[in-house]
């Protein structure tokens, strides 16, 4: 009986570890939202697209993704006239695999608010992102230091400091 | 027909000549990577380039024979030595380990510790005519080398190919010319990382390089990207760069890492400065090659790459007021450790470490 529990549980421990390594790679949109969302490449795909152009040390790259406004316009968060009052005391905590951490307010993610914005990229020159930039980042163009622009990107809490 | 083909024959020799001779030098760059800055008043060319590869390995530059650029700088170590300071041709050890060339032609700065020194032209006098320390002692030997020079058959054709249309071409500032042209045709692309990043090769890295690629470029983990961050692993100044990123090139170039006490003559940026907030600052050197440019550190003093890492694991070994703030405690596993160095070991071109462009054309004639 315990030799079949402990093969039982064997087998279930590796299919979770087999799942786990064949989970489709996703960003988990939470917190303060009406609708969470769990983005992957194929759900992106269909969302507006955008391009943003970047050079790093002469190599000039093409990402492309989705506007996090457009993604937090869908998850149910307030956006253009509705971003008033005690909306503005929200912000987005974008957080990567390797427990990295930025933030972004709401205010300066809505183009009602102020012009660019910050990408979800999924593609650089019509590939994939890999490796150290995981299979999602965020590219903050008008940023000067690159630091927000967070690689590995996993998780995009919205957090709102007056309900 | 024949026309044709005897034009055609023409049109390949008029190419070939060219090549030999012409001003269209190609680094064969891979797509989107940038060029090398180069002097307006020395052009790159294929005939300069093949000069200065002659000058470089060419033993009969030092007062007494034995050593040539080609000694300190041994293309199957990356262009280094291997030694944890370099020793000139009299013998005479030299307070810091010699440099890898590899990718030179993009460096902000050369030699370790000089804000001052940028151009291959200037730096490749400080060997040849160096005191302190001898490295080929050459001074005041300088007539009898261009005599030498100008009477090898082979430098004479050399020579006029290089600097066509130049009466006397033999003198030390050509010869410095080619010497940079030469060091600024050491261009390489072709790791594994650089195939596995840059060209769609998956396989071209093992899994524990590429989770190493993580550690090294992790904010939260190796953070090694703050100094050796881009495509070279530096900083690096290059032809098409914008006002600001020439800028930032001249920014924080120099560290203190906390890796010795800084005695004199080491004491880094501040040689040259005097200012004491410049103790301790090295130039921060590509990662290119790095598994082969042992030992490391300017002064040669950490042996092995797996004790380098343990070097910023700890956050540096002897503090000093100018440590960089980048440089603090890691918290990296044994597996991030062992990750981290696969992903250094990829860095190593052995095709450079081998290129007959670059090897030594004197092997077995001098």
């Amino acid at each position: 009986m315990a030799r079949w529990t402990m093969l039982t549980l064997l087998a279930a421990t590796l299919a979770t570890l087999a799942s786990a390594q064949d989970a489709v790679p996703s960003v988990q949109v939470t917190g303060a939202v009406k609708q969470p969302l769990t983005l992957t490449a194929e759900s992106l795909a269909k969302m507006p697209r955008a391009t943003v152009k970047t050079t790093s040390r002469g190599i000039e790259t093409a990402y492309e993704g989705v506007w996090l406004t457009d993604i937090l316009r869908q998850a149910g968060v307030p956006q253009g006239e509705q971003l008033r009052g005690r909306a503005l005391a929200g912000y987005v905590l974008a957080q990567a695999q390797d427990g990295y951490q930025v933030v972004f307010s709401l205010a300066e993610l809505d183009p009602s608010f102020v012009d660019g914005g910050v990408l979800l990229a999924d593609t650089a020159n019509g590939k994939p992102l890999f490796g150290e930039q995981g299979r999602f980042r965020l590219i903050a163009p008008h940023d000067k230091p690159g630091a927000r622009s967070l690689r590995l990107l996993t998780r995009l809490e919205v957090v709102s400091l007056r309900n | 027909m024949r026309a044709g083909l005897h034009s055609s024959r023409l049109a390949a020799g008029l190419f070939a000549a060219t090549l030999l001779l012409g001003a269209d030098f190609d680094w064969d760059l891979p797509p989107g990577f940038p060029r090398p800055v180069v002097p307006p008043d020395n052009p790159m060319s294929a005939a300069k380039v093949e000069l200065g590869r002659y000058l470089f390995y060419d033993k009969r530059m030092s007062v007494n024979g034995k050593s040539s650029c080609g000694t300190c700088h041994r293309q199957d170590l990356a262009f280094t030595d291997g030694k944890p300071r370099a020793v000139g041709t009299t013998g005479e050890t030299h307070p810091r380990r010699s440099m890898s060339l590899i990718n030179v032609a993009y460096a902000p700065y050369l030699t370790w510790a000089n804000g001052t020194l940028t151009s291959l032209e200037e730096q490749a006098l400080v060997p040849m005519l160096g005191t302190t320390p001898v490295e080929l002692g050459l001074l005041g030997h300088e007539n009898e080398f261009l005599a030498r020079v100008a009477a090898d058959p082979l430098y004479r054709r050399l020579f006029p190919q290089a600097f066509p249309g130049e009466h006397d071409p033999y003198t030390l500032r050509n010869v410095t010319r080619a010497i940079a042209a030469f060091e600024r045709s050491i261009v390489s692309m072709r790791s594994p990382y650089d195939r596995y990043r840059w060209y769609g090769d998956t396989r071209a890295l093992s899994e524990e390089a590429k989770r190493g690629e993580i550690v090294f470029s992790s904010g939260e983990l190796g953070r090694c990207f703050r100094c050796h961050g881009g495509w070279n692993f530096a900083p690096v100044r290059f032809a098409q760069a914008a006002p600001r990123e020439r800028a930032e090139s001249t920014g924080g170039d120099f560290f203190n890492t906390g890796a010795t006490v800084y005695p004199p003559p080491n004491r880094g940026l501040f040689e040259h400065t005097g200012r004491d907030a410049d103790i301790g600052k090295f130039r921060v050197p590509s990662l290119r090659n790095i598994a082969v440019i042992k030992p490391y550190m300017h002064d040669g003093s950490i042996p092995t790459l797996e004790a380098v890492v343990d070097h910023y694991v700890a956050g540096g070994k002897y503090p000093h007021p100018n440590q960089s703030a980048i440089i603090r405690p890691l918290t990296l596993s044994a597996r991030d450790k062992q990750d981290l160095i696969a992903f250094l070991q990829s860095l190593t071109d052995q095709e450079a470490l081998t290129d007959p462009r670059w090897s030594d054309p004197w092997w077995g004639r001098l």
